[in-house]
């Protein structure tokens, strides 16, 4: 089961990746803000949708549910914002790359402290070094990434 | 200041697992796909107030733009109910990993065939390492 979930959570982020770039080229003309609107809205709709015709939970429970848990959705707006602000000062490329740092070290932290009564999960010398395999990808992703745009800042010179 | 900026980027990043975690409580109580729906409903709710007021680009665009840049809501919400299931079997950490593996591996394709409006880019051998260390740790704590 576990190992689905896992193949899942990959090709989840390959939609993350396509759609940000898919975003990255909408909001060129569109405006950050709006292409986020769009996003949200056409995500919305879609559910919407699906919820009709194939939801089993109960969407009304939403009024009971614990004011906390409904704050999620701050954090996803937050993400957003504190991105948009920290990319034209440092680059995309160091932006994402300390984000996913963010994401890993909270992460852990999470399952660890089984923090939100998620499932615990502790941290141990496994999940160590690999945290120390993902900094050093991480490493080498910002290294490639630098000499690509050296490369392509040099063409456009020429 | 610029490390000020570098710890607003892993604060964001922090706050994506953050709302991974407490979606994965919600989507017990009230649904996966329930939970999904007031991620995105919500979230139009908030980004619409904010394009209202400090929005400076241009809406009427969607009608113009080719149909594949419309795309973006369609992956998300496969994306976040991927999460919304997978976090509390898996956990967060685990769970990330994967997404981050799999965005890293997708990143690279697209701009090694320069689908979707980038510019084609031989890929760095960097890189490549860099994926199947990513590749390996998620196998590691597998």
């Amino acid at each position: 089961m576990s190992i689905l979930i896992l193949l899942a959570s990959v090709f989840g982020g390959i939609f993350l990746s396509a759609q940000s770039s898919i975003n990255g080229a909408f909001s060129k003309k569109a405006g950050t803000f709006e292409s986020t609107f769009i996003t949200f809205i056409t995500g919305a709709m879609i559910l919407f949708i699906v919820i009709l015709f194939v939801g089993n939970g109960d969407l009304l429970k939403i009024l009971e549910a614990p004011k906390w848990q409904l704050s999620a959705v701050w954090f996803g707006v937050g993400y957003l914002f504190l991105t948009i602000l920290a990319v034209p000062k440092i680059g995309v490329i160091a932006a994402n790359i300390s984000t996913v740092i963010g994401q890993l070290s909270m992460g852990m932290l999470i399952d660890h402290f089984g923090w939100f009564g998620g499932l615990q999960v502790s941290f141990d010398i496994k999940r160590l070094i690999a945290i120390l395999l993902m900094v050093i990808a991480l490493r080498l992703i910002y290294v490639g990434n630098m000499k690509a745009e050296r490369e392509a800042t040099a063409n456009v010179q020429e | 200041m610029k490390f000020g900026i570098y710890l607003l980027a892993l604060l964001a990043g922090a706050a994506l697992s953050v709302e991974g975690a407490i979606y994965g409580e919600l989507g017990k109580s009230i649904g996966k796909l329930e939970s999904s729906f007031y991620n995105f409903a919500v979230g139009t709710v908030i980004i619409g107030i904010v394009v209202l007021f400090l929005g400076k680009g241009s809406l009427s665009y969607t009608f113009k733009a080719p149909k594949w840049q419309l795309t973006g809501g369609f992956l998300g919400v496969i994306y976040l109910t991927i999460l919304v299931i997978g976090i509390p079997i898996v956990g967060v950490g685990l769970a990330m990993i994967s997404v981050i593996v799999g965005q890293m591996a997708m990143s690279m394709i697209i701009e090694h065939k320069g689908w979707l409006g980038s510019k084609a880019t031989r890929v760095k051998k960097e890189k490549i390492i860099a994926v199947l260390l990513m590749a390996v740790a998620l196998i590691l704590i597998f």
